[in-house]
């Protein structure tokens, strides 16, 4: 399934390389609160930075488990629309699939759906290298590790994927055009309404791309 | 709920939903197939722009909006390469300049 000759684990690379910058800074801030053994597994079996992250500050801010679940919960509801885009790309079986969902984040499924190669392959290969930064990354922060030197550019990265992702699919006039309208209608939501967090965003994508007729 | 279990169910909402999104729920047809079509655009627009305003630094960060600037300029020649290169230029030239 991984045949990484085609680009992949280039266009993979710079990707992988900040999430396990994020991994160490999480290792680093989870160990005070989950302890060194449970904050390793903790990315082993969720890798979601956005639902740790939410997890480990709820944690700490004293909240009830009931309340980091409620917390997590919207986040993961992110996966509904990127997993329809992906899954409409994805001719392989649902068995397949389901492995395949284990690697399906915001930056895989971006890149899989922005390459020309097969969403099947980029997504394995992206989610892989991924996932390994993630946990390594993780293990380093709670050993002690510290990148501050490299931590800012990390937090540039994502915004500056996202923005060649959405440039990328946007394939014709309409299609920029309505990554336009919601990039800037999704900015416009969060600095006015900040605790509207990934959900407001997420309906304003659906609800742009369910605007007007296919072109 | 002990941490451990907490984290198994954190695991299993996070998982769950990837497994629902790609496996479980059916291929969309019809006008939800279309409105699929024409998500991605929109929906990593919005999501740069969650991360942007998610930022440690604050979405108001000169060096931050320069690296979206260059970056959004960079998309012409429609390089995903190309555009997360000088999106980090962008960013180291903030930092050096503010």
């Amino acid at each position: 399934m991984i045949r990484p000759d085609d680009g992949a684990l280039t266009a993979a690379a710079p990707v992988a390389a900040a999430i396990g910058v994020f991994g160490v800074i999480y290792g680093a801030a989870a160990d005070q609160v989950l302890g060194p053994a449970l904050t390793v597994v903790s990315s082993v079996l969720i890798f979601s930075g956005a639902a740790q992250f939410t997890m480990v500050a709820l944690l700490a801010s004293g909240s009830t488990a009931l309340a980091v679940l409620a917390g997590v919960a919207p986040l993961a509801l992110r996966h509904l629309p990127l997993g329809a885009v992906v899954r409409a790309r994805l001719p392989a079986s649902r068995r397949r699939r389901a492995l395949l969902a284990w690697f399906l984040i915001d930056e895989s499924a971006g890149l899989a759906l922005a390459r020309s190669a097969p969403v099947e392959r980029t997504l394995a290969v992206t989610g892989a290298l991924s996932y390994g930064a993630w946990v390594a990354g993780t293990a380093a922060g709670v050993a002690g590790a510290s990148l501050s030197g490299v931590e800012a550019l990390a937090d540039a990265l994502f915004p500056v994927l996202f923005v060649g992702l959405a440039a990328l699919t946007s394939s014709n006039r309409s299609a920029a055009v309505r990554a336009i309208v919601a990039g800037v209608t999704s900015l416009v939501l969060l600095l006015v309404w900040p605790a509207v967090g990934v959900l407001g965003p997420l309906a304003v994508a659906v609800a742009v791309a369910s605007a007007g007729r296919a072109t | 709920m002990n941490l451990g279990g907490l984290v198994v169910a954190v695991a299993a909402v996070t998982v769950g939903s990837r497994i629902a999104a790609i496996a479980l729920l059916p291929e969309p047809r019809g006008r939800l197939a279309a409105i699929v079509d024409r998500l991605p655009a929109p929906l990593f627009a919005a999501l740069a722009a969650v991360s942007l305003t998610g930022s440690d630094r604050g979405s108001g960060d000169p060096a931050l909006l320069l690296a979206v600037g260059c970056a959004l300029v960079s998309t012409r020649w429609r390089s995903l390469l190309l555009t997360v290169i000088a999106g980090l230029g962008g960013f180291l030239l903030g930092q050096a300049l503010f």
